[in-house]
């Protein structure tokens, strides 16, 4: 306790650029999580829609697929990406990588990182949206071609907009889950918040005597708390706003398969 | 694909250790995430204001942190603090009080999921508090608490790969495979078994899972 309060070990906080340094390796975490969320999100839509088409041939291909990528860890996967990816595929990123992106972000390791975070999410990410979508009574659907909506428009018009809303607290938790995985990418070597954590508490840095560990992760552990316990503050408020908007009381999702996708793993 | 059997032919001995040694590293955290969720469980729903503050600030802290910082600071961290913490300790340790976090959750949404009025009602009838809770709460609470349990050692399996492939010197399954592709720079091959072995964990882990949640469901 002595140690953790000690003044002495807190002046590093204020020294040279420390903090600064690990707020831009933090940022650089906030955008591998942000391009990924957007990824994960939009693959993780239409991977849903492929497990629940009529069509057998798309089906049980999806399926396997989100089941592989899904039990696998996401670290392994990043490891091995790292090390299979053909180094043609990486020379192609960082010919690709748009310029705004910090320098961390636009070497070749990076599409490994993106590949893993995104492939891992999306399947995740699908089951929580085809829970949601089935958590729907039939009868939604079965109103909405009484109708005569046709199935496309039924999902999109109809079932959509109320089974995803239903599903925003799994899904965020999720996002939660990949902001928080976005530390990994350190052990393939790319430059963000915990390589930098590292940088500061070694040697010589800035002239300095090193950091301590304890304290600069404590203070890394922190900044993921807060914008975490951010997003989910939003989830909610977004989930009141819907419900004085629309007037209608959520139901409460009851089936074993959404119990699943609300049990958000901390994977 | 003859090459592929021959990676596993000859770096069986290694696979298994490495399959044995997360399965351990699972097993380890398992109970600290049990005992932990317990206990914070209990003090989210205890009567005291205070002590469910602080099962909340343990819950909001642990469940928003990344692993690796805690790993970090369990095992390099406390060093610095002179508190010489070994790498089984602070790996099983990290892994187990962050899905502890996770399990309190599910175990305090499952007690809750049991309506007062039958705690009242057990109460009434002149059983005691243990008994109302043993007898009543309880049983009905495993049932909602199977589910999402089930699911937090899936990915707890999954969060072990995280602590073998950080510093520490566990040489758990991903390890073993990142040592044996250093030997064989049989990449594809080598991942591909220690794949299988993740998957063997986790697949069965949501068989059983579904086997359990069958035995209990209520008959009607």
């Amino acid at each position: 306790m002595e140690y953790l309060f000690s003044p002495d070990n807190w002046r590093w906080l204020f020294t040279g650029n420390n903090l600064r340094f690990l707020f831009e390796g933090f940022l650089v975490n906030l955008q591998i999580a942000g391009i990924c969320m957007v990824l994960s999100l939009a693959i993780g839509l239409l991977l849903a829609l492929g497990r629940l088409s009529r069509s057998r041939v798309l089906r049980t291909p999806v399926g396997a697929w989100i089941d592989a990528w899904r039990n696998l860890p996401i670290i392994f996967v990043m490891l091995f990406l790292s090390l299979a990816l053909p180094g043609s595929w990486k020379a192609a990123y960082e010919e690709l990588a748009p310029g705004f992106l910090p320098e961390a972000l636009r070497t070749g390791r990076v599409l490994a990182a993106f590949l893993a975070l995104t492939l891992y999410n999306s399947a995740v990410i699908a089951e929580i949206f085809r829970a949601g979508i089935q958590s729907l009574e039939r009868g939604q659907g079965e109103a909405a071609a009484a109708l005569g909506l046709t199935r496309w428009k039924a999902m999109r018009l109809v079932i959509l907009p109320q089974g995803l809303r239903r599903m925003v607290p799994a899904t965020v938790s999720q996002l939660i889950t990949l902001n928080k995985d976005t530390t990994l990418v350190s052990i393939i070597a790319i430059q963000e918040v915990m390589r930098h954590g590292r940088i500061v508490t070694s040697f010589g840095f800035f002239g300095t005597t090193p950091a301590p560990v304890l304290q600069v992760f404590l203070v890394v552990g922190v900044m993921f708390v807060v914008v975490n316990l951010t997003l989910s503050r939003l989830s909610r408020r977004l989930e009141i706003r819907q419900r004085e908007r629309t007037g209608v009381e959520l139901e409460a999702v009851t089936g074993v398969e959404d119990q699943a996708a609300l049990a958000a793993e901390p994977a | 694909m003859s090459e592929l059997w021959d990676v596993l032919v000859r770096h069986f001995p290694q696979f298994r250790s490495g399959f044995l040694v997360t399965l351990r590293l699972v097993a380890i955290s398992f109970v600290v995430a049990m005992v932990a969720g317990t206990l914070v469980g209990a003090l989210r729903a205890a009567s005291s204001r205070w002590l469910r503050w602080i099962g909340a600030v343990y819950v909001e802290f642990f469940r928003n942190i990344p692993l690796l910082v805690l790993i970090f600071i369990a095992f390099l961290g406390l060093r610095g603090a002179g508190i010489r913490v070994g790498p089984w300790a602070a790996g099983t340790a990290s892994l187990g009080l962050y899905t502890g976090a996770y399990v309190a959750e599910a175990i305090r949404s499952g007690v809750f999921s049991v309506g007062s009025g039958q705690v009242e009602a057990g109460l009434s009838l002149g059983l005691t508090y243990r008994g109302v809770l043993r007898r009543i709460v309880l049983p009905q609470a495993v049932r909602t608490v199977i589910p999402p349990l089930g699911n937090l050692t899936i990915a707890m399996i999954k969060n072990s790969a995280i602590v073998g492939a950080s510093l520490l010197a566990i040489p758990d399954l991903l390890k073993e495979a990142r040592v044996i592709n250093n030997d064989t720079f049989q990449t594809t091959e080598t991942f591909f078994w220690a794949a299988v072995g993740y998957l063997i964990l986790t697949v069965s882990a949501t068989v059983a899972v579904r086997f359990l949640e069958r035995r209990l469901a209520v008959r009607r």
